[in-house]
């Protein structure tokens, strides 16, 4: 190829993705416009862009403005997911190392692993109420899981080359855990720490749309109620970005605590 | 901890003891001993807690879930038994999943291949993706009504984005010298594909099959939480309203089992699909 076309292909490359994106947004715009769907069904972009301005400054007609419900799903969402790690990632690394912890530990969890976060809602209702603490519960049972899955995998793929080399040195068991087991999973720890963060933001907005009085699901519930589609598509654009947010967050940090620690070429 | 990871990690000094101290010491050492002792004790504490702890009005015991369970089996729920409202929900499950596989793999796989297919997809698709499928609930229930379609609709959604995302990794990042060994050893485009590409991409297809399928599951409880009239849902939900926590809960497990067994099914059909997968030291 000569490097004229080359350049040309690499110019469209790039230009592709924008085009996509406009395509689709005035695909929608029109789709709605023209009415071949029903102005009742589908919100345009538009409207979405101006609901979004209004509700900064507008409470009605659900009660609170966007940021007062972004702000209670994620202090629920924050709360029950650090809960999660507190005890997950411990309990993960403990149970790939020692054998009693795995054998006290794996068949409860087996147990509780398959069932979907959602099942606990009413669970959590019934035992905790529609408050705070009733959410923070559900985000925890449903957070948790691949925190341990994670941090278990995570250890028990550490290199036994590194392990027996610490043994002929005269480790102990503790110390080869803590110096060398753990670094070597923490790649595989923040992997999990990510799946739990979109299961945790994809559980509460199914609680919210249960059970609440303020949060981003409830926005999106009130959306159905009151026959608003903006609502609706205002409430999943936030979820969406919010847990596009934190998913960066939480890159940055993986990057920030295990610079040094590059597996080569490792994908995970 | 299995033989094999005692082989490679080290053996304990303490196995090769005997004596009554080191005979109970691997006794409590022995898998099996403590996983039935965690079984044992977890039930112990739940029919305690059932009885004695502050929640015990919302929590039954297991005996009451077991005698619940019983009971369902048998009545009918909206004219359905048990067993028909775990068909229900297992039919959306299996259809929804279907459909979402049947969208997700091709179109990352086309994504993976062709870098125009992946410019045009790929921004509209990272724009759904961080959306919760639950959060379309309220969006298809407007759109196909609280019948079968928006159910089936919102596991499409669930399942498709995970399928994508896998097919789309799993193929961008086989190892490239395995590309140069099959150049060097002369194989053309299509022999590159078949005997390359999707062999050594199948292993993180099916991860993410495994994690559509419980997103799956997860969707379609929340639709069928939200409106349904048959379904482990609504059983469930009617449990929460007619007051009767031992219904939850059997609800819950028999939906534990059930995923359980499909995800255990997916995992026998991917080892006879790609034998070559690597397992993790168990």
């Amino acid at each position: 190829m000569d490097p004229e076309a080359r350049q040309r292909e690499s110019r469209l490359l790039k230009i592709l993705p924008y085009l996509s994106l406009v395509a689709f947004f005035v695909f929608w715009q029109l789709l709605v416009d023209t009415g071949i769907v029903p102005r009742v069904l589908l919100a345009t972009p538009s409207e979405v862009g101006k609901l979004f301005i209004a509700k900064l400054t507008q409470a009605q007609p659900d009660g609170a403005v966007l940021w007062i419900h972004t702000v209670v799903s994620l202090g629920e969402a924050i709360v029950g997911y650090l809960l999660a790690l507190i005890i997950g990632i411990p309990l993960g690394l403990l149970m790939g190392w020692f054998v009693v912890a795995e054998g006290l530990a794996r068949p409860l969890f087996e147990m509780i692993r398959p069932i979907p976060p959602v099942a606990w809602i009413p669970l959590a209702i019934f035992w905790f109420g529609i408050g705070m603490s009733g959410k923070v519960f559900i985000i925890w049972a449903c957070a948790v899981v691949p925190c341990v899955i994670n941090a278990y995998t995570g250890v028990r793929m550490t290199n036994p080359t590194l392990i027996q080399m610490a043994r002929t040195y005269g480790a102990s068991d503790w110390q080869i855990f803590t110096r060398i087991c753990i670094p070597s999973a923490l790649p595989m720890v923040f992997g999990g720490l990510q799946i739990a963060l979109a299961l945790a933001w994809t559980t509460l907005v199914a609680a919210e749309l249960i059970a609440s009085d303020t949060g981003l699901g409830f926005l999106i519930n009130m959306g159905r109620r009151l026959l608003r589609p903006d609502m609706i598509v205002l409430g999943m654009l936030m979820v969406g970005l919010t847990g596009f947010g934190i998913g960066i967050l939480i890159d940055w940090i993986e990057k920030k605590l295990t610079a040094g620690l590059e597996r080569g070429g490792s994908a995970s | 901890m299995s033989s094999q990871a005692e082989a490679t990690l080290g053996l304990n000094p303490r196995v090769y003891q005997s004596g009554l101290g080191a005979r109970l010491w691997s006794f409590f050492h022995n898998r099996y001993v403590l996983y039935g002792l965690s079984v044992i004790g977890f039930l112990a504490i739940w029919h305690w807690a059932a009885l004695h702890s502050s929640i015990a009005k919302f929590l039954p015991t297991p005996a009451e879930v077991w005698t619940e369970m019983v009971r369902l089996s048998g009545d009918r729920l909206a004219g359905k038994t048990l067993w028909g409202h775990l068909w229900a929900s297992l039919r959306r499950v299996l259809i929804g999943f279907a459909i979402g596989l049947a969208v997700g793999v091709p179109l990352g796989l086309f994504m993976a291949l062709n870098k125009y297919v992946n410019a045009v997809v790929k921004p509209v698709f990272d724009l759904i993706k961080p959306m919760p499928p639950i959060s379309w609930i309220s969006l298809s229930i407007l759109w196909f009504g609280i019948g079968e379609e928006s159910k089936v609709f919102i596991i499409v959604v669930g399942a498709f984005v995970p399928a994508l995302i896998n097919s789309y990794n799993g193929i961008r990042l086989v190892d490239p010298a395995l590309y140069d060994a099959i150049r060097m050893l002369g194989g053309n485009r299509r022999q590159e594909l078949l005997q390359v590409t999707f062999p050594a991409g199948f292993p993180a297809l099916f991860a993410g099959f495994q994690i559509a399928l419980s997103v799956a599951w997860g969707c379609v409880l929340a639709a069928e939480l939200v409106g349904a009239r048959s379904g482990m849902g609504y059983i469930i939900i009617l449990g929460m309203k007619v007051f009767n926590p031992a219904m939850i809960i059997g609800g819950m497990v028999v939906i534990a089992l059930v995923a359980g067994m499909l995800s255990l099914l997916l995992n026998k059909v991917e080892k006879v699909i790609c034998p070559w997968k690597r397992e993790l030291p168990q």
